[in-house]
């Protein structure tokens, strides 16, 4: 959405025949000589050796996985090995021409892809920088360890070891590997050398790799960011989206120039022809061959073609090129980088789905013996050199095992510190010097006008304020969200509708004329790129806030908010932070599909903390948390309070800045008799039922906001119940599976011996949203809140029930699943 | 449809009763009227009559067990009905009768009373159960008004201001543990109320004799806690003095003697006594006092509390408005009572309200002892054997028979001149008790 590129009809209506650019097919030509004066002996033969690592490596992990003895070190590995014997070429090719700058992330078959990277960044890097980082990473722990036990003549032959050392103690879940174990096999990654997250979750890191190479493009920092997924991701949603996020016009037609185009991301499929056992090429798949998408998404198809990834020096090649065309912001790039396992997709695999037949025509043109014969043939590698390689690389990898396997050399974490690992908790102003990228002083903004509006929605007396003079919640979202702008320079914010209409519900209106496209733009429609993108985004070193629109929207981006989101500060063993804020729109009145209240889904997930303010004080005091936090953060809003002023807390929302405590719930109107708990907007709901049962039967209820889900500070809560003995629980999420049972059975053991009843928890029906004429039958109300306590906990004399809120109900309800 | 029999409040003051036995066993048809159990209270056995009829379906309590009243102890139904419902799902259908037998806790499943061992079926929030504790409030007798009759905290608080209050100091006391409060108590209850409670971890040594070890209930329990917290919380003093028995001996005789139509052949030295006494305390209101709440309540009547042995233990029934009773009147209320205490059919109404009492142990002997005190009243009489007592008069030594009298007065309300100007009265009146009962 945008004025300045007008749909015309004369030209949309024009006839005639799209064609596109012609995709070339392992197009590389070998030529020795131009290949000899491009590298030189040296570096050949480096490629042919840092293949030889990885197929040692592999082969050294497969055997250990298999037999459980490698030259007769025994050891039994109990987590997943998915072995890339097969396709060392493939990675080595990428790796040689990437420094430290370039990001790789890879999949769950990333043991070649990170070592190739890794041999080259240590290629690249001086001896000081090597040092640096070796002894600056978790302490030198791991340094430590390989100079005791594994040594290295120099520098560089000490970094290989560390390397390999950190690696295999990863895949181990070592303390000393690269994520302290947290990651494994098929997550390992090392920063430092531009190794970033692999995932285990086919295709997850092609957002996420977008969403660092966006982080690259807006911060201006240097490097391209490679995806390495396999060809079945193609299959996969999140891809696709990806790739249309990356191919948007706008960096071309609406951003600054002086940006530099489209994020400088590689879409890599590591084509082995297989996804698990599932054959893509002329089984799972139509594409026929892989690299025709790029036809599909942009003028320039991406920039595809196919490269031939058994010829280390065709992907060398390759990835020179199109890191030229990343680099000027002419992405995104597609390739289609052939290769082939000779293993099976995991140890387990008895490779039923292709024929040994198959397997011996690749293991012909095995790329690491071919790759020996050229240099043999010219003159690169002399009698008995890649023997003498082989047998070196050998004495290093077990020496490397002997140091690996020994949980007293190679201890585990202690298990309880895993919890340490779960949040950062390192509240951040901004991350990075930079001069915040704006378009207009934050007072001449619309910050001026929402500062001048009142600031409470009622007077000294308690009378309401005209409603259009008030600030209201969604005006309390926008002076955090534009504090932070011209606060933190890194701070992106994107989604569906985020320019010009200024957020589906307004929060956003006037930051378009405040804020240059590169920090607010609108996303496609594409749930899961768009959480994607700010996990990497986030990961990258920058902070993200993206918007789902309504709740509902979440199951898009299921993976990238419970897999992604939530996992790699912890799994990274706090390496990298995640400060992401995801603003999801808990709506009412739309039917169906639009009006959930979906946090216990999110509560459910370890690694997110999640928020749910009801009152304009909370709007602001709580994303402005957020937005200061390291942590990821779903921030959940309800569409019933946009336009609502404050009217609970006393002396409304303050004009500067200021933040809620975490994980501390509000107690908004005191009382003894019975304790009342919300979350979301139920809480008005509540405080009415309070109202009526003061005035109608004087009991006098506490009516507390939890405002968190997760942290959540129960001391509160559990201090009013042990006062009240009593206590309801409300929110608009459905009743099966809500948080409010957990919290239920929380104060149930906190507070037993106070407790006059059952905790009651009152949520929404276990049914669909009806029609907005029919939501009083479905969401809980003031009567329904009574009616329970006058059936469970507190007959009222006199009270006449409207609603069944007996217990019995829950026996009956269960019983149908309603 | 079965009805539930509860255990009727026999009196005023009855908080629970002990079944005795069961005088119809499961099975046996019974018509509305009929008694099916007999009952213990304090002081008093009686018998439960059934107000339906039909055919005893389950007993619910079994022999020696204590019941709060109000608890339902019995079904009554048709032959063969199920009553699983009325008694709960969760329990057992009515026990056979030597399951019942031998098996107590099978039959306090089915309650709904308030043992220890039965507080699974009792419906109470965990908070009103604490607050129940920490108040030494039994449970008994408290109707939940939650859902689905859940005893809640507003139950309990609602029972507390009905119940006792305890000072804080004996509530401190008894959450320390070692004490507990007077079961049934009313008012204000001190530190001086509290009962010890018996310390468990006390050894018991081995036994070799064969002992039969009789737990404290009934009758027993309460003359136990009684007699206790009188000696703990009053000053008794006793006096002894003698009276002339000449003239109370003969008028004996003659009454004895007496035609049959008087009435009066039945009247005994005790009646005499206690005729003295009814008429001789009303000039002597500081005797006749109950000592309630620091406060003197001096009584203008004299309701008259006799002492009565019998198997249960000691008994005081109470003949009310002593003083204006005749001779013949007094004696035979102080026989009716004597009798139905000693048939455990007193009535606990009879049992009640005492300003004065007597003790008589002077047919068993004795000559002389320190009758204890029935607080809160606060003078008690015992009277002795009648004793040959060498007077002089004149110049001579004559043997004149006298009647030994013990009076125990509270010296924290009495003083001992009073008391001795009282006995002093008494035996004057007991020399010429014949005039008395022509006044």
């Amino acid at each position: 959405m945008t004025k300045s590129i007008t749909i015309d009809p004369a030209i949309e209506r024009q006839p005639g025949t799209l064609s596109g650019p012609t995709i070339p097919l392992n197009a590389y030509v070998s030529d020795p000589a131009v290949e000899t004066a491009q590298y030189g002996s040296d570096a050949l033969n480096r490629m042919w050796h840092d293949m030889a690592v990885i197929r040692t490596f592999e082969t050294a992990l497969d055997m250990l996985k298999r037999e459980g003895t490698y030259k007769g070190v025994e050891y039994k590995h109990g987590g997943p090995a998915h072995i890339s014997i097969g396709q060392e070429a493939s990675v080595v090719g990428q790796a040689y021409h990437l420094t430290p700058d370039d990001f790789i992330l890879g999949s769950h078959r990333s043991h070649g892809e990170i070592l190739a990277k890794g041999l080259s960044a240590i290629q690249k890097l001086s001896d000081a920088e090597l040092l640096a980082i070796m002894e600056g990473y978790m302490g030198g722990k791991a340094l430590r360890i390989v100079e005791k036990h594994v040594g290295g003549a120099t520098v560089k032959d000490l970094a290989i070891n560390y390397l390999l050392y950190s690696a295999l103690a990863e895949i181990f879940g070592r303390e000393a590997g690269f994520n302290k174990g947290m990651g494994g096999s098929m997550h390992t990654f090392f920063p430092p050398f531009g190794i970033m997250p692999n995932n285990a979750i086919v295709g997850g890191s092609a957002d996420i790799a977008l969403g660092m190479a966006l982080f690259k493009r807006v911060n201006r920092k240097p490097g391209i960011v490679i995806a390495n997924i396999g060809d079945a991701s193609m299959g996969c949603g999140p891809v696709w989206e990806a790739m249309m996020f990356a191919a948007m016009d706008q960096y071309h037609t609406l951003w600054d120039q002086e940006i530099g185009g489209a994020p400088p991301v590689l879409f890599n499929f590591m084509n082995n022809f297989y996804g698990m056992g599932g054959q893509t090429k002329g089984e799972t798949m139509g594409f026929g061959v892989l690299a025709r998408v790029g036809l599909g998404v942009n003028e320039d198809a991406m920039h595809a073609e196919r490269v031939d990834g058994y010829n280390p020096l065709a992907v060398a090649d390759a990835i020179a090129r199109k890191k030229q065309i990343l680099l000027e912001g002419r992405g995104p790039v597609l390739l289609d980088t052939l290769t082939y396992r000779f293993v099976g997709h995991s140890t387990s695999d008895a490779s039923s789905y292709r024929d040994k037949s198959e397997v011996d025509l690749w293991r012909a043109q095995d790329s690491l013996a071919d790759f020996g014969h050229y240099l043999q043939a010219n003159g690169h590698a002399g009698a008995g050199k890649l023997e003498a390689m082989q047998a070196a690389i050998e004495e290093r990898m077990l020496a490397v095992i002997k140091a690996a396997v020994p949980t007293d050399i190679s201890p585990r974490v202690p298990a309880e510190q895993i919890g340490g690992m779960m949040f950062s908790n390192t509240p951040t102003d901004r991350f990075s010097d930079a001069k915040p990228d704006v378009l207009l002083p934050m007072a001449e903004t619309r910050f001026k006008v929402t500062q001048e509006k009142f600031r409470s929605g009622v007077d000294e007396n308690g009378k309401p304020l005209p409603k259009l003079k008030c600030l209201t919640y969604g005006e309390a979202l926008f002076e955090a969200v534009i504090h932070r702008f011209y606060e933190d320079p890194t701070l992106v914010a994107y989604g569906e509708e985020n320019r010009d209409w200024g957020g589906a519900f307004g929060a956003y209106r006037g930051l378009t004329e405040a804020l240059p496209y590169h920090r607010l733009f609108n996303s496609p429609i594409s749930e899961a790129a768009i959480v994607g993108t700010g996990v990497g985004y986030a990961l990258a070193g920058g902070r993200a806030l993206v918007e789902l629109m309504y709740c509902d929207f979440m199951g898009r981006a299921g993976d990238e908010i419970f897999n992604q989101m939530a996992k790699w500060q912890s799994m990274s063993a706090n390496v990298l932070k995640m400060p992401l804020v995801l603003r999801v729109s808990v709506g009412a009145r739309y039917g169906a599909q639009h009006s959930q209240d979906w946090s216990s889904l999110i509560a459910h997930i370890p690694g997110l903390q999640v928020f749910f303010p009801a009152t304009p004080y909370d709007a602001k005091g709580m994303l402005n948390l957020a937005l200061r936090g390291s942590d990821p953060v779903v921030f959940f809003e309800s569409q019933r309070l946009y336009s609502e002023p404050e009217t609970i807390v006393p002396g409304g929302v303050p004009k500067d800045y200021y933040e809620v405590p975490l994980g501390e719930p509000a107690v908004r109107r005191a009382g003894s008799d019975i304790t009342i708990v919300t979350i979301g907007a139920t809480l008005y709901r509540a405080l009415e039922a309070a109202q009526i049962l003061q005035d109608k039967y004087n009991l006098s209820a506490e009516v507390i906001d939890a405002r968190f889900i997760n942290p959540l500070n129960y001391e509160s809560i559990v201090q009013s119940v042990k006062k009240t003995g009593k206590c309801v629980l409300a929110s608009d999420a459905v009743e099966r599976g809500s948080f409010l049972h957990n919290m239920a059975a929380n104060i149930t053991q906190l507070a037993f011996d106070h407790l006059d009843g059952p905790v009651v928890v009152i949520g929404a029906r276990n049914w669909i949203t009806p029609a907005v004429e029919m939501e009083l039958d479905y969401f809980p109300q003031a009567n329904w809140i009574i009616d329970a306590i006058h059936e469970r906990l507190l007959p009222i004399p006199g009270h006449t029930t409207t609603t069944n809120q007996r217990a019995s109900e829950i026996i009956t309800r269960n019983r149908d699943g309603i | 449809m079965a009805t539930l029999i509860p255990l009727p409040k026999l009196g005023n003051t009855v908080e629970s009763s002990i079944i005795v036995r069961w005088i119809k066993s499961i099975g046996e048809t019974v018509a509305a009227g009929d008694a099916i159990c007999e009952v213990e209270t304090d002081k008093a056995t009686m018998e439960v009559e059934s107000p339906a009829s039909g055919v005893l379906l389950a007993q619910l309590f079994q022999p020696g067990d204590d019941v709060p009243v109000l608890t339902n102890i019995a079904v009554i139904g048709a032959a063969g009905e199920d009553i699983s419902a009325l008694v709960g799902s969760t329990a057992a259908p009515a026990p056979a009768p030597q399951v019942a037998a031998e098996s107590k806790p099978a039959a306090v499943q089915l309650t709904n009373g308030a043992s220890a061992s039965s507080d699974v079926l009792i419906r109470i929030s965990p908070r009103a159960r604490k607050l129940a504790e920490r108040k030494s409030l039994p449970l008994e007798g408290i109707a939940g008004s939650g859902p689905e009759g859940r005893i809640i905290e507003r139950d309990i608080e609602a029972a507390l201001t009905r119940a006792a209050k305890l000072t804080p100091l004996a509530q401190s006391m008894i959450e320390k543990g070692g004490y507990s409060a007077p079961e049934g108590a009313s008012g204000r209850i001190t530190t001086k109320d509290l009962l010890p409670t018996t310390a468990p971890q006390t050894p018991v040594p081995a036994q070799t004799d064969a002992v039969e070890v009789i737990p404290l209930k009934g009758a027993r329990k309460v003359i136990a806690q009684r007699m206790l917290e009188s000696l703990q919380t009053t000053a008794q003093l006793t006096l002894n003095r003698t009276a002339d028995a000449r003239t109370l001996l003969d008028f004996r005789k003659r009454l004895k003697a007496s035609a049959p139509e008087f009435g009066l052949q039945g009247v005994t030295i005790n009646d005499l006594i206690l005729f003295a006494v009814a008429r001789t305390l009303p000039r002597f209101p500081e005797l006749n006092s109950l000592f309630i709440d620091n406060a003197i309540h001096q009584h203008r009547t004299v309701h008259l509390g006799i002492a009565v042995d019998t198997t249960r233990g000691l008994i005081v029934p109470v003949v009310r408005n002593a003083d204006t009773l005749s001779l013949r009147d007094l004696s035979s209320e102080a026989h009716r009572l004597a009798t139905a205490c000693q048939e455990g059919r007193v009535s606990p109404d009879d049992l009640t309200g005492g300003t004065f009492s007597v003790t008589n142990l002077g047919s068993l002997g004795i000559e002389s002892f320190t009758p204890v005190l029935n607080p809160p009243q606060v003078a008690i009489l015992g009277v002795g054997s009648v004793d040959l007592k060498a007077v002089q008069s004149d110049d001579a030594v004559q043997f004149i028979p006298h009647i030994a009298l013990s009076l125990t007065i509270n010296h924290q309300i009495v003083d001992g001149a009073p008391g001795a100007r009282f006995l002093q009265a008494l035996s004057h009146n007991i020399a010429q008790i014949d005039l008395l009962t022509a006044l």
